[in-house]
């Protein structure tokens, strides 16, 4: 009789246990929508994101939007295919531009199409609020996936105090590799063998790596990849061969950039502290350096070898496969707000990101912005020779056998042509499945 | 229950053999039912997120998908095969065994040291067992996104105060040569602390009898620690030594927060290969697979420690 008095209460605890899991309580009233977003730069993203939310749960009384912060770029997609696993979708991700392209080859994306064509407009129209640049990220196969919601381009930053003190004209910012090669020699400082200021700092940590290649490539004439077909890197090739060498002669033979790899939190520190009197970053840290930095600095164009070009970055909202219609309804509304001219703007002058939207620099607000701040212009005026960001199947891991290669490099462990090499051969390895399945499938 | 068997024993005898067996097993069932009642609770919710996510890793570990688009197909033993012809895998064992041995012994020699050091108590001691037992209580996410910083290159507090004694400022987290130890410093200075309070506890152990015996016969400090304390202290070790194993599989925060197991694989544990396998590549056949290793690895290494251990108490 004790032990049943027991087990009753184990069983009575244990089932209201069960109870409260399988029945969580009904809702009703608004739709209730996530919104999944990372924090990918320095900055309080995290507290601007809940001011816009906020505000936009304010004026639709129908739609209850929460904004769940999800971390970096990579945790966000980790996140979203987790979520899509487990068959709770969220209606809507601020998602990495460079991730659609590997999601639709997985259908894990709602085609936008049907919900533009919904609202009346066509798909021209549409796109045609946002800068050419940043289409190749948002559709594939002629179709809209993703809606560009802030975008950014490698700036080179620099300290204009450290160059005029060296001598060097800031208004003047350093065009090509060779005049930066110059730059960084004179605004190295020593000490013996001890670099007390270094004269450049390029970030190469997973992700930040990838891109800082790209980069480097493309001003030097190469592509990485290739930007209308998902199963080809070029890594082994004389323009990322000469990218990655003139990288390492920075480190090596000049001895003006820091050895190893630095991630891209520790590159802008080094630059906020003066320790790096020039840095490679994405636009999206400008707010941050402009808060931050006690000197006064110049943002310029990636300096080219061979053509002025960069790739974009930042990221695009999408909504994930298997959502309810309602859900994807009021997921639609809640894009469209926060890709509008007024949010766009707004988001961008928090951020550092561009706003991808062109009339948002049309606003009185940004106009006033731009006025006070041009630093900001220069992101905007570098669109002109932006191009995609790289996409390929699987692109974290395509992409980190490149980072592997190049940080070996930049440890002193390979030559560039040797690693180049290698990165190729198993890039090809990781891309080899989707290309039995496409370009290798033949009749 | 049990008064009642005598009596049905000459039923079961004439019976068939099987029957009896059957009857006694009914029983014994009958008899432990109760437990076996209480423990259903525990039971419902081990089965469901421990012994069901294990049974879904096995049978998940057999399956492969070829391409994107094409459907799950049974691959057997190819995936186990691929882990372990993968040089990411093979090198995250050996950053994991030199990580392992790397931190657990030089962790369990200052646990000990400290607890040697602290073992009496008063106000003193007191304050400075509660200062080596910090940082235990600090999250490890949190203690790494410190340590980031710590260790910034030229900027860093670290540079800060030993940078004028090197000759180069090494970029601690970067450099692929030095990452794995400074990872191992984080873990070490976390978990020092922890191992110390078994160590206290050992100590208390110590039979005082004993201590004093040898006193009076005139045995010094080390030969005490040598011939009373350490052989005293032995199952203490013993547990101390699976545990930081333990950690040093099943930890793996710092490297998620600091080096994503960079430069090029350095620090990459297999914890984190597995990670890497599961979300990076979405290969879930790959990343059940090593986990399946790593699981039978653990399971053999428990196993065998606490083997020791059993025997150990016996015999003494």
């Amino acid at each position: 009789m004790l032990f049943s008095r027991r087990l009753m209460l184990g069983l009575a605890i244990a089932g209201t246990l069960a109870g409260a899991l399988a029945f969580p309580a009904l809702a009703e009233g608004p739709t209730e929508i996530d919104l999944f977003f990372p924090v990918p730069v320095d900055g309080k993203l995290a507290r601007d994101m809940g001011t816009l939310i906020k505000e936009f749960n304010e004026g639709h009384p129908n739609i209850k939007a929460t904004a769940v912060y999800t971390g970096s770029y990579d945790d966000t997609l980790i996140k979203t295919r987790a979520s899509i696993k487990a068959g709770k979708p969220p209606a809507a991700v601020i998602m990495s531009a460079n991730f659609l392209l590997d999601m639709q080859i997985e259908n894990e994306l709602t085609n936008l199409d049907p919900l533009i064509a919904a609202d009346g407009t066509t798909k021209e129209q549409f796109l045609g609020q946002f800068f050419p640049a940043l289409q190749g990220n948002a559709v594939i196969n002629r179709s809209v996936y993703g809606v560009p919601f802030h975008n950014s381009t490698p700036l080179l930053y620099i300290n204009a105090d450290k160059a005029k003190e060296a001598g060097l004209d800031p208004s003047k910012p350093p065009q090509t590799w060779a005049e930066l090669t110059d730059w960084a020699k004179k605004l190295t400082k020593r000490e013996g063998d001890k670099v007390t200021q270094w004269g450049i700092a390029i970030p190469c940590a997973y992700d930040y790596c990838g891109w800082m290649m790209e980069t480097l490539t493309m001003t030097n004439g190469g592509r990485y990849y290739n930007e209308e077909f998902g199963g080809e890197v070029y890594y082994d090739t004389p323009s990322m061969l000469g990218a990655l060498t003139w990288w390492n002669d920075l480190v090596t033979k000049h001895k003006v950039h820091p050895p190893g790899a630095t991630p891209g939190p520790a590159v802008s520190t080094s630059f906020i502290s003066g320790n790096a009197a020039m840095m490679m970053l994405s636009t999206g840290s400008l707010t941050y350096v402009r808060d931050n930095a006690k000197f006064a600095y110049k943002v310029a164009f990636i300096p080219r070898n061979v053509r002025n070009a960069v790739p974009i970055g930042g990221a695009s909202l999408i909504v994930p496969a298997g959502q309810d219609a309602d859900k994807q309804k009021a997921a639609w509304t809640l894009i469209k707000w926060m890709t509008s001219p007024e949010k766009s703007a707004w988001w961008s002058r928090a951020t550092g990101y561009f706003a991808p939207n062109m009339a948002a620099y049309k606003t009185p607000d940004m106009v006033e912005f731009l006025n006070k701040n041009p630093d900001a212009k220069t992101a905007v005026e570098q669109l002109d020779v932006a191009k995609p960001w790289f996409a390929t199947y699987k692109t974290v891991p395509v992409r980190k056998t490149l980072e592997d290669e190049v940080m070996l490099v930049l440890n002193g462990k390979k030559q560039p042509k040797e690693a180049l090499v290698a990165a190729q051969k198993a890039a090809d390895e990781t891309l080899k499945p989707y290309n039995a399945e496409t370009s290798l499938k033949l009749p | 229950m049990s008064l009642a068997e005598p009596a049905a024993l000459p039923v079961a005898t004439s019976a068939a053999p099987h029957l009896h067996v059957l009857k006694r097993f009914t029983n014994r069932f009958k008899a432990s039912l109760p437990a076996y009642l209480l423990l259903l609770p525990s039971l419902v919710f081990l089965t469901l997120f421990t012994y069901g996510a294990m049974g879904r890793v096995l049978v998940d570990a057999l399956y492969q998908r070829a391409t994107p688009r094409a459907p799950v197909r049974f691959a057997g033993l190819d995936n186990i095969a691929a882990v372990l012809t993968d040089s990411a895998f093979t090198g995250a064992v050996v950053n994991n065994l030199v990580y392992a041995v790397g931190t657990a012994v030089p962790s369990i020699a200052l646990a000990l040291l400290f607890a040697l050091a602290l073992s009496r108590t008063n106000a003193v001691t007191s304050a400075l067992r509660a200062a080596l037992f910090l940082p235990v209580l600090i999250p490890m996410v949190a203690a790494s996104a410190l340590f980031l910083f710590i260790f910034l290159p030229n900027v860093g507090l670290l540079d800060y105060y030993i940078g004028s004694f090197l000759p180069v400022l090494p970029n601690w987290l970067g450099d692929s040569d030095i990452a794995l130890y400074a990872i191992m410093v984080i873990t070490i200075w976390k978990n020092a602390g922890y191992y110390m309070l078994f160590f206290l506890a050992g100590l208390q152990a110590v039979p005082e009898d004993v201590m004093e015996a040898a006193h009076l016969d005139g045995a010094g400090p080390y030969q005490r620690l040598r011939h009373i304390i350490l052989p005293e202290l032995k199952p203490t070790f013993l547990f101390v030594t699976v545990i930081a194993t333990l950690n040093a599989v099943t930890q793996v925060d710092h490297v998620f927060v600091m080096t994503k197991g960079g430069p090029s694989n350095a620090t990459n544990l297999v914890l984190f290969y597995i990670y890497q396998q599961a979300v990076e590549h979405y290969d879930i056949g790959k990343a059940s697979a090593a986990t399946l290793l790593t699981l039978a690895a653990l399971m053999g290494l428990t196993a065998l420690s606490f083997r020791t251990m059993a025997n150990r108490e016996g015999g003494g």
